[in-house]
């Protein structure tokens, strides 16, 4: 359960809020983090981090109503199975739009769309042996 | 008990003719670490000053603890805890005259374990007089005695000013470690804003000695915006949208600074105005500030309440 892999950057243009639900969330998409596992107690996170608990219990609030972990009251909050979560249009919608965001990077830098492709699925690839072999541990 | 643990009331300040406090209405909620923000001389001494009963106001008044800042009583003293501007201490007692010395005032509440705990970790010998420690170390000493009688309020004058990274961050760590228990409040002044955006989750902004934001820390973070935007042919003569701080014109780009100006205003007035494109800059907190802050900008206050 160590939380030593959040990095907190002070002064940036990204809150310390979000820079928390982005990197749990990336932990998770990465199979750092399976599901199932606990997070860390928001006090303690907090305490590690050296942030204030309401910054840790307002990122673990998103990542709830993301629907990336859930909170048993009393016991702590678990990482959630993504396939449970039901996607809906909105959720479509937000990623079509990064994905066109990045589409339009890679164009303009003079990428065929058959390179952005193999690209794409060379990350995907290594976010799926990352979290299948930290499954089988 | 009330819920606040701090508050002024068109608290005014003045030294001779110049005025260093304008009318200040502050309201700190219980449980919160607020840091307090304003450039030099802005009034922030002055402020905490007046909050502890160590200066008299001009006009208004200043309660800690619901008690009136000019008489405070032993009792309210000693649920307060104070840490001086440069770390001043008793500069001929030794470190352990220096504790039982402070000790006395908090004989019920005072932690043995957290004090020693705390100067073994920092490694300064307890035999040493404090004329004969460096900065780093009065400010270290300064913490452990601050923090050991547990305080429920405590109020910090800038004081990580001049000190190194490694004992800034225990200065953070000891807040937060404060904060943890239950219904303790801390206010704290620095010009360190990576370390305000750190651990507070409510600022406070003065400027000349005027109030211009009380609030959550993310809802001024939301609030300061910088948009810069394009025109086609000519940028409009004059601006006329809510909000706006300052704005910098060039041929066919301005840029604006808003405050609380939602999206859809932003929108709006972007069409009305016949931009041809606008995009948000990004800022940090000390981009905001500063902005915030500007000399020639508007002069706007912003008070912002969630959760």
């Amino acid at each position: 359960m160590a939380a030593l892999w959040i990095q907190i950057l002070p002064g940036s243009d990204i809150p310390i809020y979000k820079q928390v639900v982005e990197q749990i969330g990336q932990a998770i998409a990465k199979g750092a983090l399976s599901i199932g596992d606990k997070l860390p107690a928001v006090r303690k996170l907090a305490a590690e981090l050296v942030i204030n608990p309401n910054t840790v219990a307002r990122a673990y609030t998103i990542l709830e109503q993301a629907g990336l972990v859930t909170t048993k009251t009393g016991s702590g909050t678990f990482v959630s199975d993504p396939k449970l979560r039901t996607k809906d249009a909105a959720d479509i919608n937000a990623l079509t739009e990064r994905i066109d965001t990045l589409i339009t990077r890679g164009l303009n830098l003079g990428f065929e769309s058959d390179e952005l492709t193999s690209i794409f699925k060379e990350r995907l690839a290594a976010f799926e042996t990352k979290s299948k072999s930290r499954k089988k541990k | 008990m009330t819920d606040s643990v701090l508050q002024t009331n068109g608290l005014t300040k003045y030294y001779g003719k110049d005025l260093a406090l304008d009318h200040l209405d502050l309201n700190i909620p219980r449980g919160c670490i607020c840091g307090f923000m304003g450039r030099n001389g802005a009034g922030k001494t002055t402020a905490i000053k007046l909050l502890l009963g160590l200066l008299k106001p001009t006009a208004g008044s200043a309660s800690l603890l619901g008690c009136n800042s000019q008489q405070l009583t032993p009792k309210i003293r000693q649920r307060v805890g104070y840490v001086t501007e440069g770390h001043r201490l008793i500069r001929w007692m030794t470190i352990a005259q220096l504790e039982k010395y402070q000790r006395a005032f908090y004989p019920k509440q005072w932690d043995d374990k957290l004090f020693n705990d705390m100067i073994e970790y920092f490694e300064i010998p307890k035999k040493k007089k404090i004329k004969h420690i460096s900065n780093g170390q009065r400010a270290q000493i300064s913490l452990a005695l601050t923090l050991a009688p547990n305080p429920e309020l405590l109020i910090m004058d800038d004081p990580t000013l001049g000190l190194d990274p490694a004992i800034r961050r225990q200065f953070l760590e000891g807040m937060i470690k404060l904060i943890m228990s239950e219904n303790r409040t801390i206010l704290f002044s620095s010009h360190i804003l990576a370390d305000v955006e750190r651990v507070a989750n409510r600022i406070i902004v003065i400027d000349k000695g005027v109030l211009r934001a009380n609030c959550t820390l993310e809802g001024f973070r939301g609030a300061v915006k910088k948009i810069n935007v394009s025109f086609k042919t000519s940028v409009p003569e004059s601006i006329d949208i809510e909000g706006l701080l300052h704005c910098r014109k060039d041929d066919k780009e301005i840029e604006l600074t808003l405050v609380a100006t939602s999206d859809e205003k932003i929108d709006k007035w972007a069409i009305s105005a016949g931009a041809d494109n606008y995009q948000p800059v990004k800022m940090n907190l000390e981009d905001q500030f500063i902005e915030y802050t500007a000399p020639k900008g508007r002069k706007r206050l912003f008070q912002w309440e969630t959760h």
